[in-house]
């Protein structure tokens, strides 16, 4: 269980992450026609799960979301293998966890500024 | 690929959109020019095709390389004696536009259109969820 500072940290690193995967997927849905694009995903939950059960000291500066070409869906003629269906998908799900993300956070930071303000 | 160069979400669609309509203005074109069987150049009109491509490395979005003519498809060898355009035995080249091909692809590039726009309406709600956290 991480410390209240921890949570802060771990929170601003999963939203960076998904601030890029918001990137990578409008990248995708722009290029659905362009031949011979393979989609991109972004690889950081498994980089971070794996960083935490390794049980290193660990700087959350250095989990950075990865970008790469999965390369497993088949491809359409044009070697293009971009599913719109699962892109939109993909885009509401992030969008969901990004919004949940942040009004954690928002929520983190509530609960300081109670514990600042004392008993009155 | 360790590298982002992440572009903003709204450069990235924005870039969709522009694709997207230049797609949809050549489908425009060559259906409006599925008969036009001379042009300025003095031949049928040729179909036009967008070509699209990505800079393989980052994330930029989309660009149009360039509009060229359909040279693999042959022009329609069409009987219409009395045809100003007809040669001696009756006979014009009329343009090789295929309108249910033009109209299929219409409709894959709006619905293209809607979702590079769905990605951009989805971006302002996240950021003003984000923005919220200032109030």
């Amino acid at each position: 269980m991480p410390q209240r500072a921890d949570m802060i940290g771990y929170l601003e690193a999963a939203i960076r992450a998904r601030g890029v995967r918001q990137s990578v997927i409008a990248h995708n849905i722009a290029n659905a026609h362009t031949p011979g694009f393979r989609r991109k995903a972004v690889r950081f939950e498994e980089m971070l799960a794996e960083a935490m059960a390794s049980g290193r000291p660990r700087d959350l500066a250095d989990a950075r979301p990865e970008v790469f070409a999965p390369r497993t869906t088949p491809v359409d003629g044009a070697g293009n293998d971009v599913d719109l269906n699962r892109e939109v998908g993909e885009l509401v799900k992030n969008d969901l966890l990004y919004k949940a993300y942040l009004r954690m956070l928002a929520g983190t930071y509530r609960k300081l500024e109670l514990a600042m303000g004392g008993p009155k | 690929m360790g590298r982002i160069g992440a572009v903003n979400p709204v450069d990235i669609a924005a870039s969709g959109l522009r694709a997207e309509s230049v797609r949809l203005s050549v489908i425009a074109r060559n259906i409006a020019n599925a008969r036009t069987s001379r042009t300025d150049a003095g031949t049928a009109y040729r179909r036009q095709q967008v070509v699209l491509r990505t800079d393989p490395a980052g994330l930029t979005g989309v660009r149009v390389e360039q509009v060229r003519p359909d040279l693999q498809t042959a022009l329609k060898r069409t009987y219409l004696p009395g045809h100003p355009d007809a040669t001696d035995d009756g006979y014009v080249l009329m343009p090789n536009v295929s309108v249910p091909t033009e109209m299929m692809n219409m409709v894959v590039a709006s619905r293209s259109y809607q979702a590079n726009a769905a990605v951009l309406k989805r971006y302002q709600d996240t950021t003003n969820v984000a923005l919220e956290l200032l109030r």
